[in-house]
């Protein structure tokens, strides 16, 4: 077996992480370990995600000598002592705006490509075969410079796979894209996840784009960890009940309900959870929509939020 | 929905091993160098000189056995510089012009330096205030470091694969034309002893041209890296060489005066070409210019100095040690 194929489980295991940027730690003794799959790393700004994006990878250096620390294994490999085999293994699309001045999009994925060690024809064959893949169609052909930032996030995402990594880091990916471009690259993220089992950290503050594509939660804070955990955990309610979707009206069924003795609240016009068995819920649901003239969409079971999830974590 | 979609095909293939990766940053960099129209223009401008040198050592050559070489080493009799250097070399031109074909390496060693020294230098400071600047300065403008750092390259192979692509451009300019005239010296040349006695002048050709390539390479680049804004680095680059020559020839030229004054009087000539003197450090043009001079053996008689040397070797480790300290330092920012 070659150095480039050692198995794990685990994507990384890091412990005791510090670095501080002059006097201000940014990661405050950090210990992590997340398995393979899509992870969502969710944070307010400036919460440290980059920052320990950017460590893992070797872009921002341990210097033991401001008091920075870690050890740990990053996809089996010692880290950091091996953060540039690490490196070989990894795609990333950063976060900042950046871009190789001066070539074209397909010259600057070929780039890429060269620099992860493939060779140049096959490089631009390559290259030619993800741009297809992030749909930056003729655009290809123009300069970067010129491409708008929802085209740089669609060549940056486009260098991070040229050389088929096993982990993708994304950091906040769908920063600049329309919605349209946005549910896209979230269903390219999925599907790069579930049908070639690639793992990704995908770095953002839209809980939403987690929702929908990750199995796992970091949650970080003030250069904390703060929460680590599946998402179907987070989500799972502490009592049982119904989430119900509605065209209008969810208030005056909520209303109706609650007359009954059942607990209920609406969230919004079209939403609202009703908590108790699930066996005689849905019965009583059916009939009180039914006698109000509520038409209802969608009845599944009731989910915590990872909106509230993220506050508390948050805020503890 | 799609009819089709191939969707994302996984890769498999042999990578090349991570210490040659620095080319393939170097091999694009030549490849977005080569895009301007401007440096074609003036790389093809700079052929000229290198023409005609060839004609003179090609002339040489093929007049050996006729009064060509007389004529043209009587024509270099009457230059007070190439008498200078000459005499220097410890060449009796006045023998030589009895008998050329014992100064033929002197000839190509002189015709080669002349090259190098003027308009390939001259070439190579144009060359290089026009492209090196944007080098390391583009990258940390367009944080196209992160890009590359983050694939297994160190910030040592970055500066090594930016450095390629000057060496390359240099290399074209200065010791590839210099290769090529030694080349067809030796097919033009009706002497079977040509090669025996002019084994020497590649290597010489190489080593002038390392000496011209490494130290303005780290210079070019340090500048580079000390800015977002490429302009200013070329605007530090064309001034080193302005000021350190405007300075160098000022202080020279009051010295020579005064000696001139002090002891011949005022009607006494100034040298064209002055030996090895302590004001050509502050030239970076005059300090290389004496290098290759040494190099080339056209400079033995002086008594040897490391000053130069030393300067250069100075010079080179602080540039390179600056645009390291300078990318690295991103890495720990």
């Amino acid at each position: 077996m070659s150095l480039y194929e050692k198995p794990t489980d685990k994507v990384f295991e890091i412990e005791s992480v510090r670095k501080s940027y002059g006097s201000k730690q940014v990661l405050k003794n950090i210990s992590l370990s997340i398995p393979t799959g899509v992870v969502g790393l969710l944070g307010p700004n400036g919460s440290g995600k980059s920052t320990l994006i950017k460590t893992i990878l070797g872009l921002v250096s341990i210097d033991p000598r401001r008091g920075d620390t870690g050890s740990g294994q990053v996809l089996g490999f010692d880290w950091p002592s091996q953060v540039r085999i690490v490196r070989d293994h990894v795609g990333y699309l950063p976060e900042d705006d950046c871009y190789l001045q001066g070539l074209q999009g397909i010259e600057s994925i070929q780039m890429m490509a060269r620099l992860s060690g493939l060779m140049k024809k096959e490089a631009l064959r390559r290259s030619h075969e993800v741009a297809d893949y992030c749909d930056l169609g003729q655009e290809r052909y123009r300069n970067v410079e010129t491409y708008s930032t929802g085209m740089r996030q669609k060549l940056k995402f486009a260098q991070a796979l040229v050389h088929d990594p096993k982990w993708i880091i994304l950091d906040e990916p769908t920063t600049g894209l329309d919605p349209q471009q946005r549910e896209q690259f979230l269903d390219r993220i999925y599907a790069l996840a579930n049908e070639q089992g690639k793992s990704i950290l995908l770095s953002t503050h839209i809980l939403h784009d987690v929702i929908q594509t990750c199995d796992h939660v970091v949650i970080m804070a003030a250069g904390q960890i703060r929460l680590v955990d599946s998402l179907e955990n987070l989500q799972r309610p502490s009592q049982e009940g119904l989430q119900i979707s509605v065209v209008s009206n969810a208030g005056k069924l909520s209303d109706a309900l609650r007359a009954q003795g059942i607990q209920s609240n609406s969230t919004s016009d079209s939403q609202l959870v009703v908590l108790g068995d699930e066996s005689n819920l849905l019965k009583c649901v059916w009939k009180t929509s039914i006698e109000h003239q509520v038409t209802v969409l969608r009845i599944e079971q009731a989910k915590n939020s990872l909106e509230q999830a993220f506050l508390d974590a948050v805020r503890s | 929905m799609p009819l089709l979609d191939i969707g994302y095909r996984k890769w498999e293939g042999e990578k090349t091993p991570r210490s040659t990766r620095s080319l393939a940053l170097a091999s694009t960099g030549i490849h977005l160098v080569w895009k301007g129209t401007w440096l074609k223009r003036i790389l093809m401008f700079m052929a000229i000189p290198a023409l005609i040198a060839g004609i003179f050592v090609a002339t040489f050559e093929q007049t050996l056995d006729r009064d060509g070489p007389r004529a043209l080493l009587s024509i270099l009799a009457k230059s007070p510089q190439s008498r200078n250097i000459a005499q220097r070399a410890g060449v009796d031109l006045n023998a030589a012009i009895e008998s050329p074909e014992s100064y033929r390496h002197f000839t190509w060693s002189y015709i080669l330096f002349n090259l190098s020294r003027y308009p390939q230098a001259l070439g190579m400071i144009v060359v290089l205030g026009l492209v090196a600047p944007r080098l390391i300065s583009y990258d940390l403008r367009s944080r196209g470091y992160l890009l590359y750092l983050s694939r297994p390259l160190t910030p040592a192979e970055y500066i090594f694969g930016k450095s390629l692509v000057l060496f390359f451009l240099l290399f074209v300019m200065s010791a590839l034309p210099a290769l090529l005239i030694y080349v067809a010296g030796l097919f033009l040349s009706t002497d079977s002893t040509a090669i025996a006695q002019t084994w020497d002048i590649p290597l010489r050709i190489l080593l002038a041209s390392l000496v011209l390539m490494v130290p303005t390479t780290a210079v070019a680049l340090a500048f580079s890296a000390m800015t977002q804004e490429s302009r200013y680095a070329g605007f530090a680059w064309f001034s080193m060489w302005v000021v350190g020559s405007v300075t160098y020839f000022s202080l020279w030229t009051a010295t020579q005066l005064r000696e001139q004054f002090q002891n011949q009087g005022r009607g006494a000539r100034i040298e064209a070409m002055a030996p090895w003197n302590s004001f050509k450090l502050f030239s970076p043009y005059e300090t290389l210019g004496y290098l290759q001079q040494q190099i080339f053996g056209l400079a033995v008689k002086d008594p040897w100095t490391w000053a130069p040397w030393i300067a250069v070797a100075f010079v080179s480790v602080a540039g390179y040690g600056f645009a390291y300290w300078k990318v690295s330092r991103v890495l720990k920012a």
